[in-house]
């Protein structure tokens, strides 16, 4: 077994934890100039740019970059908002699209070469984007019934026996006002923190065998693979978790403003 | 419309599962403090009632018509 053991004692392999999240500052001694936090800036200057140039020289037969904002505005106008919201979603297009290229483009962070974090992986990040949604579809629901009605509508679910509503006032009170924000944030938490880690796992985890001895020298390259093909499975659920918030969002506003409970 | 609606009923009623057994559960798990802090029979109990009660409440919402 000589073939896959390490040299000498000590120098064993150290697994990513947490600690991997929590970088240094980039510049000096600033707390403000963290990576999660320079990268949120850097995402706003590229959708920024991204979709001004892609509008500035707007034309009826549309160029490449052109199709591309379009095709991206599209999808979140008529393929989310259009569809789960109804006739008024034009005043929600904003929103949706505004969370959805933001989560997105955050989330690609992750794989980009040396940038290679995704921001949400900080806790922070989504719980605030969670609190948007959260707020949005409140309002939108006590501004459309009213706001007895509205609270009427969640606690108390017509043709239901009396004494249900014991037990089931609690659980949609619960869902409406703790559950909800709390599965949007932490789902897209968790994902980016599990992915970012797992890359972790089998880029360090190479890395580590390769300066082993012979035998595992052999085994390294499987983890380095591994960790190509986990990177495009990241890329998939990046665009997944980015889509699920934004449906999400549509789809609470959209209960909001449903007329009979 | 139909295949994306189905996609949030299935996110709707994942909240609702877990609504159910944080909050009946939750309560269990307080009843246990307050009344007998050595068991956990509340706590049980809460947890089956909230999965019962969520599951009933889902088919409420989504099972009926």
């Amino acid at each position: 077994m000589a073939l896959f053991q390490m040299e000498g004692n000590g120098g064993g392999f150290v697994p990513p934890s947490t600690a991997d999240f929590n970088l240094p500052p980039v510049f000096g001694n600033n707390e403000f100039t963290t990576k999660p936090i320079l990268l949120v800036f850097l995402s706003v200057i590229l959708i920024s740019a991204f979709f001004i140039i892609s509008s500035r020289k707007a034309s009826i037969v549309p160029g490449k970059l052109q199709f591309a904002g379009e095709s991206i505005y599209g999808f979140v106008r008529d393929g989310l908002a259009k569809e789960i919201i109804g006739p008024e979603f034009m005043k929600f297009v904003p929103l949706l699209f505004s969370l959805f290229t933001f989560i997105l483009t955050n989330n690609i962070f992750g794989i980009v070469p040396l940038l290679q974090f995704p921001t949400m992986s900080h806790v922070a990040f989504p719980y605030v984007l969670a609190m948007f949604p959260f707020l949005v579809f409140h309002w939108v629901g006590i501004r459309h019934h009213g706001l007895v009605k509205y609270l009427k509508g969640i606690a108390f679910m017509p043709g239901v026996p009396k004494f249900a509503y014991v037990l089931l006032t609690p659980i949609e009170i619960a869902t409406y006002f703790i559950t909800r924000p709390l599965t949007l944030s932490l789902r897209l938490f968790a994902n980016m923190f599990a992915g970012h880690l797992l890359l972790l796992v089998f880029i360090l985890g190479g890395d580590h065998l390769i300066r082993g001895v012979i035998g595992l020298k052999l085994v390294a390259p499987f983890s380095f693979v591994l960790a190509i093909v986990m990177t495009f499975f990241e890329f998939m659920v990046q665009c997944l978790q980015a889509y699920i918030f934004t449906l999400l969002t549509a789809l609470y506003i959209g209960g909001a403003l449903v007329d009979e409970h | 419309m139909a295949k994306i609606n189905e996609e949030g009923a299935l996110w709707s009623i994942f909240g609702y599962l877990i609504s159910g057994l944080l909050i009946w559960g939750g309560i269990g798990y307080l009843l246990d403090k307050w009344l007998m802090p050595d068991h956990h029979y509340f706590a049980l109990g809460g947890l089956i009632l909230g999965a019962g009660a969520s599951i009933y409440l889902v088919w409420l919402r989504y099972g009926r018509n």
